[in-house]
């Protein structure tokens, strides 16, 4: 039988008394590896000017020391981003939040999924991480996105996932 | 033609060959250089006059349309299964296009002037989540689209939709006429950025015909003849008044070639419209396909006081991400508010989509900051800077921008609000014109709240809403609003039984 009581609004379920999940660990110094990499290719690109004769010193002090600012900022970021980033499972939906100038909370219920994508780059599978993507009806490339995953963990979230959205389809 | 014995090949009609050579013919301006390269070696390397040449040319071009038009049609064949469509088509390169009924979302059908005199309809399907690709079948009668249309709103499922292709109980919802035409033609926003876009151009040519204009003078001074001078200015303008005419004329000529004879109907739980002049379109869309209605006012709408309401379907995949819109090109705002409550009925449509619905809720006039901040003072005072040891002084014009961008936020602040009741919500938005946009919370996605550290300060927050026909943002409302309403919109969501498509 059809039911609908009526519910007062203070009654409803919030989510700001919710334990955030952090990603695992490993995440940030994933990450710090990754802006290595970047790093690295920019400091060989940036010691052909040092080489050669001829580029006035104050070129080549201007650059490095911008390049070392930007190198540092990369470095201590993930430091700063990780910590804002986690998620909640619940019964009927998922939360993501992220997010360190711009903070936003995103909720996707689960009879909205239409599907759920794990992935790992190479970078990810040396630190034995995952991504974890959702997709709902009429968004772009993945509309929840959740990098820095333990590998089992996005497995079991993608099983867990994927019975609620199968549920929620038998019961329509 | 019938629409029965499912499990069979079948042809459309020949006169198919019609839509092919059409398909090839926009191809072909599509791609012109590449198609019509063999075709010009060929002329090139003909020994013969011009005329001969330039004869033989369009009668071999004529003949290799008609061809590959006459081996498409050949080619094309199409099964009706119980719960699907199979087209099989391709000369060359063989394609099959298994289109099930339950993801198709309207069957749209055009029929051009010779169509129409036999009776006989192009039908396209419109597809959930196709990239591209739709399938289309060309010269089928309409009684065949018509059974077939009702055929596939019972197959998919839709609610208790009650067509029947022997008697239709369509209720006619609105009927444009010529006035209307007019009206649609006016408001063209084509034509206007035509003409902002040829403007520059027409000012030089303005300023030839005053010179030639200044000649004829001069000759006909000579010739003894009295003519003002100011007769240069005056030709300059009515040829200015002169295109602008020609382009009204041209949207207006637009608007009836589309619109002309325009009817909605609601049958059952389908929205239909008919209208064209010479090629007759009908469009369809489900009631439950529906995720936002929109009521769109240009500047000319304003002041003709009339209103462009269009009916949102799920966007499809792909990289070409196609907006499917059901398109009703002129409304007051009491009739759209009866269309709206029609249309949504019966999970909403309650509410008001006038924008001037005293109704509105305004967001946080911090609205405005951040776009006076970062679209006026620091651009205007960059400039100032950055100009100032060439300039002086001078450079401290820099700072007139600073009230046009504050007069702009402001309006845009005025403008923006929302509107919402247990079932569905209404975001209004606008610069120039205004913008509304109706949606139900149980048909939303996902929801998400953003908050920048001035917003936090404030305890503001932005809330975006995803809709699967594109999102919704309510810009700096209070915090707690948006948690409230983020709250409520999942328990709705959630809560659902219905399908959301």
């Amino acid at each position: 039988m059809f039911q609908n009581p009526e519910i007062a609004l203070e009654a409803l379920p919030g989510f700001d008394e919710l334990e955030w999940q952090d990603l695992h660990p490993h995440f940030k110094r994933r990450l710090r590896a990754q802006f290595a990499i970047v790093i690295l290719i920019v400091a060989v690109a940036f010691a052909i000017p040092t080489f050669v004769p001829g580029v006035p010193l104050i070129v080549v002090v201007a650059l490095w020391s911008a390049f070392m600012i930007v190198a540092t900022a990369l470095m201590i970021w993930p430091a700063i981003t990780v910590p804002r980033r986690g998620y909640v499972l619940r019964d009927k939906d998922i939360i993501f939040r992220s997010g360190v100038i711009w903070r936003s909370v995103t909720a996707i219920p689960f009879n909205r999924i239409q599907h759920v994508e794990t992935s790992s780059d190479p970078l990810d599978r040396k630190f034995e991480l995952a991504t974890l993507q959702l997709f709902t009806a009429g968004g772009s490339s993945g509309d929840l996105r959740i990098d820095g995953l333990d590998k089992e963990t996005a497995e079991q979230l993608r099983t867990f996932i994927l019975k609620k959205v199968g549920a929620s389809i038998e019961r329509v | 033609m019938s629409a029965s014995e499912p499990g069979t090949w079948q042809r459309t009609s020949p006169f198919a060959i019609l839509f092919f050579i059409g398909k090839i013919l926009r191809l072909i301006a599509k791609n012109a250089w590449q198609s019509l390269a063999p075709l010009f070696a060929f002329l090139v390397a003909y020994q013969g006059d011009l005329v001969n040449k330039a004869i033989l040319g369009s009668v071999v071009f004529a003949l290799v349309i008609t061809t590959a038009a006459v081996l498409s049609y050949w080619f094309f064949r199409f099964q009706l299964l119980d719960d699907s469509i199979l087209i099989r088509q391709g000369v060359i390169k063989k394609k099959q296009l298994d289109i099930k009924f339950e993801r198709i979302q309207g069957v749209n059908t055009r029929q051009n002037i010779v169509y129409r005199y036999l009776g006989l309809v192009t039908i396209a399907f419109d597809t959930a989540g196709s990239a591209g690709s739709e399938g289309n079948l060309p010269a089928v009668t309409r009684e065949f689209a018509d059974s077939l249309r009702a055929r596939i709103s019972t197959t998919s499922g839709i609610g208790e939709s009650v067509v029947t292709a022997d008697a239709p109980v369509a209720d006619t919802l609105m009927h444009l006429d010529w006035r209307d035409m007019l009206r649609i033609g006016l408001a063209d926003r084509r034509a206007l950025l035509l003409f902002a876009f040829i403007g520059p151009l027409f000012e030089r040519f303005a300023d030839n015909a005053e010179t030639a204009a200044m000649e004829y003078v001069e000759m006909a001074a000579s010739y003894g003849l009295q003519i003002d001078i100011n007769n240069g200015l005056w030709i300059g303008i009515s040829v200015a008044l002169l295109l602008v005419v020609i382009l009204v004329l041209t949207s207006i000529a637009a608007a009836f070639l589309r619109f002309h004879d325009f009817h909605l109907y609601l049958d059952g739980r389908t929205l239909r419209s008919t209208g064209g002049l010479l090629t007759r379109h009908e469009h369809s869309m489900d009631l439950g396909k529906i995720q936002t209605l929109r009521l769109q006012q240009g500047i000319m709408q304003r002041w003709l006081g009339h209103y462009r309401m269009t009916a949102r379907q799920a966007m499809s995949g792909g990289r070409q991400r196609k907006q499917k819109v059901f398109d009703i090109p002129v409304v007051t705002a009491a009739l759209a508010d009866q269309l709206r409550a029609r249309l949504l009925a019966p999970d909403g449509g309650g509410l008001t989509q006038d924008p001037t619905s005293p109704l509105f809720a305004s967001v946080s006039p911090f609205y405005m900051r951040s776009r006076i901040l970062y679209g006026g003072l620091f651009p205007a005072m960059a400039c100032c800077i950055a100009f100032w040891p060439e300039l002086g002084a001078i450079s401290l014009v820099f700072l007139i921008w600073l009230p046009v961008v504050i007069a702009l936020a402001f309006r845009s602040w005025r403008r923006a609000g929302y509107l919402h009741d247990d079932n569905e919500l209404i975001r209004r938005s606008g610069l120039l014109g205004y913008r509304t946009v109706g949606l139900l919370f149980r048909k939303i996605q996902r929801i998400s709240i953003t908050q920048s550290r001035y917003q936090r300060r404030k305890d503001l927050a932005s809330l975006r809403i995803y809709m699967a026909s594109g999102s919704v943002r309510i810009p700096y409302i209070e915090h707690a609003k948006a948690r409230q309403l983020r709250d409520y919109i999942l328990y709705k969501v959630e809560s659902s039984q219905q399908a959301w498509h």
